[in-house]
Parts: structure tokens; sequence; C-alpha cells
């Protein structure tokens, strides 16, 4: 047996183990923009509202109405340029083993941190609910890091460092939203994008 | 130089049956279709390699029908992890001693 082979087997067999374990089709440049998309909703909720606070349940109605709508566009870009990305390198887009772990593991995290939202919501707990959607983000990219690129976790840990931070501040939410689901996600997609889809 | 490729296991020298080894490695238990879409394979292949990795007690096969359709899933037995893990160890050992 020749050296070279060997090597061969193991990466081979290393690019096997990840390849049907993992789902590998998301596109770096997806994610800089819901990044932008993110900041612009910030800053649309920001000028919308005159300043920092939302404090009533008309803004607040606003404000959920807006995000919802993003986080629909978001997931819909995702798993669109998801489905162009597979497309383009050949790789597996079925609702298979892998796509359907990388959801549910994505999506238990959210939806919880989703009904925790509207239940504080609807008991006029207005203060946590900001620190909340990044929290439970967080924990649902580190979650499904295990079952797609493992990096992802970064970007998890990120977003829940700061979610803890904007628990112990009051009347931030706007600006740590465009922080964590603006700038971060656009930080996150540029060095995704260097480092698995620059061009060689 | 003397090559040491003791614990290097017969069994997995085919690519194929690497592949199937190394999938079920990195998966609880995975169905037959997938498996043969995974490795590119045709269903006679992927078969009758199969059967040859359970005959050796390396993996197990559970045969089920999902309304009517028969549903063959594959997972892999401690045995057969104990020795692919032999296996990738004496691929890295070989290496070593190369270098």
């Amino acid at each position: 047996m020749e050296n070279k082979e060997a090597l061969n087997t193991l990466n081979d067999i290393k690019e096997m183990m990840e390849r049907s374990s993992k789902f590998k089709a998301i596109s770096g440049l997806s994610i800089i923009i819901i990044g932008i998309l993110a900041s612009l909703v910030s800053a649309y909720i920001y000028f919308f509202l005159g300043d920092y606070h939302i404090n009533t349940p008309a803004k607040w109605q606003t404000t959920i109405i807006v995000a919802f709508c993003l986080l629909v566009v978001a997931f819909l870009t995702v798993f669109f340029m998801a489905f162009l990305k597979a497309k383009r390198h050949n790789l597996r887009f079925t609702f298979d083993t892998t796509m359907r772990r990388l959801l549910l593991n994505f999506f238990i995290p959210m939806v919880a941190g989703g009904l925790l939202c509207i239940a504080l919501l609807t008991q006029q707990h207005y203060g946590l609910v900001s620190s909340i959607t990044l929290i439970f983000y967080g924990l649902a990219l580190i979650n499904s890091s295990h079952f797609s690129y493992s990096e992802l976790r970064y970007l998890g840990y990120a977003e829940l460092i700061l979610g803890l931070i904007d628990c112990f501040l009051v009347d931030y939410a706007v600006l740590t939203w465009f922080l964590g689901f603006g700038m971060l996600h656009i930080v996150f997609g540029i060095i995704f994008m260097l480092k698995y889809e620059r061009r060689k | 130089m003397i090559a040491n490729l003791d614990g290097l296991n017969k069994a997995f020298e085919s690519k194929i049956r690497l592949g199937i080894m190394s999938v079920l490695m990195a998966n609880e238990s995975v169905d037959f279709t997938t498996m043969k879409s995974l490795l590119e394979l045709t269903d006679g292949n992927l078969a009758s390699h199969a059967r040859s990795l359970e005959e050796l007690g390396y993996i197990r096969c559970e045969k089920k029908f999902i309304g009517r359709k028969p549903n063959t899933s594959y997972s892999i037995t401690d045995e057969g992890r104990d020795a692919f893990s032999a296996h990738i160890q004496a691929l890295e050992n070989f290496l070593k001693n190369q270098v």
C-alpha cells in the first residue's frame, strides 16, 4: 500500500462521515443578506418609534409583525439560496435525514423561545423579550451546528452572549437586535464566505 | 522499508464497503435509498456489499414495512465499530511510520 493511498482512504472516510451526517448547502451570501435585511428592519423600527423605547402595546404590535415578517423572509432566503448552492455544487438537497435533523434542531429552540416571548408579551412583561429572542436564536444555532457547518456555533455563542448582556440592560432592544441580527450576521457571513466560498 | 500493515482489515479493502462503514459510523441508522444515493451505487451493488458486511457481523440490517413499501435500514454493530476503528488506527499508524 502506498503512502498516498492510505491518506486518500482516510480522507474518503472523513468526507463520507461528514457528507452523510451534515447539511452543507448553506450559503454565506444568504447569511450576509439576512444581516443586511435585519439591519434595515432595525433601522426602520428605530425611526418608526422615534426612540429606543418600545413600551406600548401598539409599538410592540408593529415590532412583532415586522420582526415576524423578517423571520419568514430570512428563512426563505436561506432556504432558496441553499437550494441554489446545492445545485451549483452538486450537493444533495432533498428532504432527507440531514436536512430534517438540521431543521428540527434549529426550530425546537426557536419555537420554544417564540412561545416564551408570546407568553411574556401577552402578560405585558416587555423587558426581557429582546434578550430572549437573541438567547434562543443563539441556542438554536449552537444546537444545529452539529448537523451543518460546525462554525455556526460561534455565531450562536456571539448571539447568546449578546442576549445575556441585553438581559441586564434596559431599553436597548432595538440596538441589540441591530447588532445581533444585523451586524453579527454580516460579519459572520463575510468570514464564512472567505473561508468556504472563495474562488480558487 | 518494512511497512507496518498489521491491523488492516481485508473486509474494508473495497471502497464501497469502506463507504458503507463510514456512513454508518456517523449515523445511527441509514435507510437503503439514502445510502444508495450517498455512495452513488446501484441497488444490487449496495445489497451485495451490505450483505457481506452483515455476514461478518459488522452491520445490522433491519427490514420493515412502511405502509406497503418495504424499507431496509442499516446500522453498525459494536463489533463493526471496533473493527472499523481498528482499521482507521492501522491506517494512521502506517502513515506515522512512513514519516
